[in-house]
């Protein structure tokens, strides 16, 4: 069922810019259209490229915020998410825990 | 007379005419203008469902440019429950199972949920401990808005699974009133709980708290949820929360219930996403039905008809449900490919979800 | 001669309205205007089907349901002396109804108990996660003729066929129709595992079930 969700409608995750797109959504509560557009400024790209695996498999490398092939030593996990966070100027959950628990001497 | 490849809601392969796809389409719009009181969907519109019904190719997809997000629930369960969850009955780790969503599957975003625990809000309070610990390190791996995902499930409350009277045992013996007052306890007791759960996974680096099959036990199940949002909210405000539906109408058990004024029972998507807005939800997840024993273009029909309202009148992002029996794709566990594209086709492109 | 159509029509919307009051005086002042109290009965029966069909559609809810068929059968214990001798009491089959074990999906299978109740069965609810012997011994020894089986899960919606299967190794296959419903449950499953009826919602259930009596 996800493959052919994905196959037919999909943003694309990580291949390109699907989970960007779905954090303004949760964070602000912003419809798809403005969610995109946002993405898209920040990111530097048009709409268009947003899906664009040509475009966004190089950028996501280059901003560190995840890719979906194994490449060691690119930003995973938090390491991304905190790129993620500047990126599009929203708080993400564990990065605050993350930080909260690293300050401590 | 030419004829086109389709499905009954049933799953079941059918040929059938131009003609009759588009009285199908005409019928399924009408029954969700009737039960629904939501406008006709116009002739264009059904001019596009009848060509995604139509087209010849196996898999269809939206254009270019209209992609939206597609969230999930249901968690690892999906490749390591039995059939019950759609499950596959693979034998991997939860962290597993997420990362193949976020890294092979392309899901934009995922869940954790515990199917040991009946996926449920009040069993898994006794697990809390384990299910923090799990997300952290879950957390520490994903990239995609990951959050915590059960069902409120309020049937759990009731005898002979939990400490309340059995509302429709109660009723059959002519105990409305006393009915309806345990429902009212056991409501108090699962917006407690949701709170619980949700700050505690807040406080392990959950995203939010994803509700799946919401109001599956009636309105006071729906009205709990609500409740629980927004004390979860208030608590936690960074906690996004999605609510996704059990039903295109919200079943009166109780029949009396309101939130903030508005009527619980009875309502239908456009007007729950309202309720959900009012209680803090950022994202809601609206559901229909599939009739089984009407045809693809029906049930499409039916579907976009009524999610297209929902999707106009919510100022929140809508993600409609739509795995088996639901959005209009066929009530069977492994429904068709050729039926679940054009059911995402036409509710992307005719219904303008936010998401799936 | 007259078809009543004033009565029957004060009959519907006196159901519709779901008020024990309402309906018992609907029921008598149809007596009272000369319509025969079998055809009260069965103008009554219609009301509550579409009390079902209101129900399923979020129009009315369950307490209603239940006030609706509560005034259904307290009109009916008025009326039982105007009723032919050999009517009184008499049902049109005895029914066995249960969610299967492993289920605890219970609000469907009740509503369609209700109904099946307002349609003139004798109903047999034995609530729901019923161990399967359960059903077959309200065959043996409680003389239900027919059964409702309900299954809310992909996973418990085997127990249906289960069942089916006992009917036949027990030798009383031929003596019961089996009904069966519930989400996950179609009419290609039904045909699969040799059901007499499938219904997609309680509305319909009662019609359906009335056809089995041939």
């Amino acid at each position: 069922m996800s493959i052919a969700h994905m196959m037919a409608s999909g943003l694309g995750g990580i291949r390109t810019s699907g989970d960007l797109v779905a954090r303004m959504q949760f964070a602000r509560k912003m419809k798809t259209p403005a969610a995109k557009e946002y993405v898209a400024k920040k990111l530097g790209v048009s709409v268009l490229d947003l899906t664009d695996v040509y475009v966004m498999r190089d950028l996501r490398e280059a901003l560190g915020i995840g890719v979906t092939v194994g490449l060691p030593g690119a930003p995973r996990g938090i390491a991304a998410k905190m790129n993620i966070e500047k990126l599009l100027d929203i708080e993400i959950n564990c990065c605050e825990i993350f930080r909260k628990m690293t300050s401590k001497r | 007379m030419a004829e086109y490849l389709t499905y009954m809601g049933d799953g079941k392969r059918i040929f059938c005419t131009r003609e009759k796809i588009i009285d199908d389409l005409q019928a399924g719009m009408a029954e969700a203008v009737e039960v629904g009181n939501v406008p006709d969907l116009t002739s264009e519109e059904l001019a596009m469902l009848c060509d995604i019904v139509c087209d010849r190719n196996r898999i269809v997809s939206v254009e270019p440019g209209n992609e939206v997000v597609l969230s999930n629930d249901g968690a690892q369960n999906k490749f390591t429950g039995d059939s019950g969850s759609s499950g596959c009955g693979i034998e991997m780790s939860a962290l597993a199972a997420a990362q193949v969503h976020e890294r092979a599957l392309s899901m934009d975003t995922f869940e954790f949920g515990s199917l040991d625990n009946n996926y449920s809000v009040k069993p898994l309070k006794a697990v809390i401990a384990m299910q923090m610990q799990k997300m952290e390190d879950m957390q520490n791996s994903m990239i995609v808005p990951f959050f915590y995902g059960a069902m409120p499930n309020m049937g759990l409350y009731y005898e002979p699974d939990g400490p309340f009277g059995n509302p429709p045992d109660l009723m059959r013996e002519g105990k409305i009133e006393e009915a309806q007052s345990e429902m009212e306890k056991a409501m108090d007791m699962m917006t407690r709980d949701i709170e619980f759960m949700g700050v505690k996974m807040q406080e392990a680096g959950s995203d939010g708290f994803n509700f799946d099959t919401t109001a599956s036990a009636g309105d006071g199940d729906f009205l709990s949820v609500l409740r629980g949002v927004e004390l979860l909210k208030k608590a936690r405000p960074e906690a996004q929360t999605m609510v996704g539906m059990s039903s295109e109408n919200v079943i009166g058990i109780h029949g009396m219930l309101d939130y903030k004024g508005q009527d619980v029972a009875g309502i239908y998507p456009h007007d729950q996403a309202k309720l959900a807005e009012m209680a803090g939800v950022d994202v809601f997840g609206p559901v229909t039905n599939t009739k089984s024993g009407k045809s693809l273009a029906w049930n499409m029909a039916y579907s976009v008809a009524l999610i297209k309202e929902c999707e106009k009148k919510s100022n929140l992002p809508c993600h409609v449900n739509m795995g088996m029996g639901v959005g209009g794709i066929p009530m069977l566990e492994t429904p068709p490919a050729e039926a679940v594209t054009r059911c995402s086709k036409a509710m992307v492109e005719v219904a303008k979800v936010d998401g799936i | 001669m007259t078809s009543f159509e004033n009565e029957r029509k004060a009959i519907a919307t006196a159901m519709v309205a779901y008020k024990v009051p309402g309906i018992q005086k609907a029921a008598a002042d149809a007596k009272a205007a000369g319509m025969e109290a079998t055809d009260i009965i069965e103008a009554m029966g219609a009301g509550m089907s579409e009390v079902g069909v209101l129900f399923e559609r979020g129009k009315l809810f369950l307490p209603h349901v239940l006030s609706a068929a509560n005034g259904m059968s307290a009109a009916v214990k008025a009326l039982e002396a105007d009723l032919p001798k050999d009517q009184v009491g008499t049902k049109l089959a005895k029914v066995c109804m249960g969610t299967v074990e492993g289920d605890v999906h219970d609000i469907g299978k009740s509503i369609c108990s209700t109904m099946l109740q307002c349609g003139g069965f004798d109903v047999v609810d034995l609530g729901r996660d019923v161990p399967s012997k359960d059903f077959i011994a309200q065959v043996k020894d409680n003389g239900c003729s027919m059964m409702g089986l309900s299954a809310l899960m992909t996973t418990t919606m085997t127990v249906q066929r289960d069942i089916i299967g006992m009917l036949k190794d027990a030798g009383l296959r031929d003596d019961v129709k089996v009904m069966v419903g519930g989400a996950p449950v179609t009419q290609t499953w039904a045909d699969k595992i040799g059901a007499d009826c499938y219904s997609e919602s309680a509305s319909e259930q009662v019609d359906r079930a009335k056809a089995l009596l041939g």
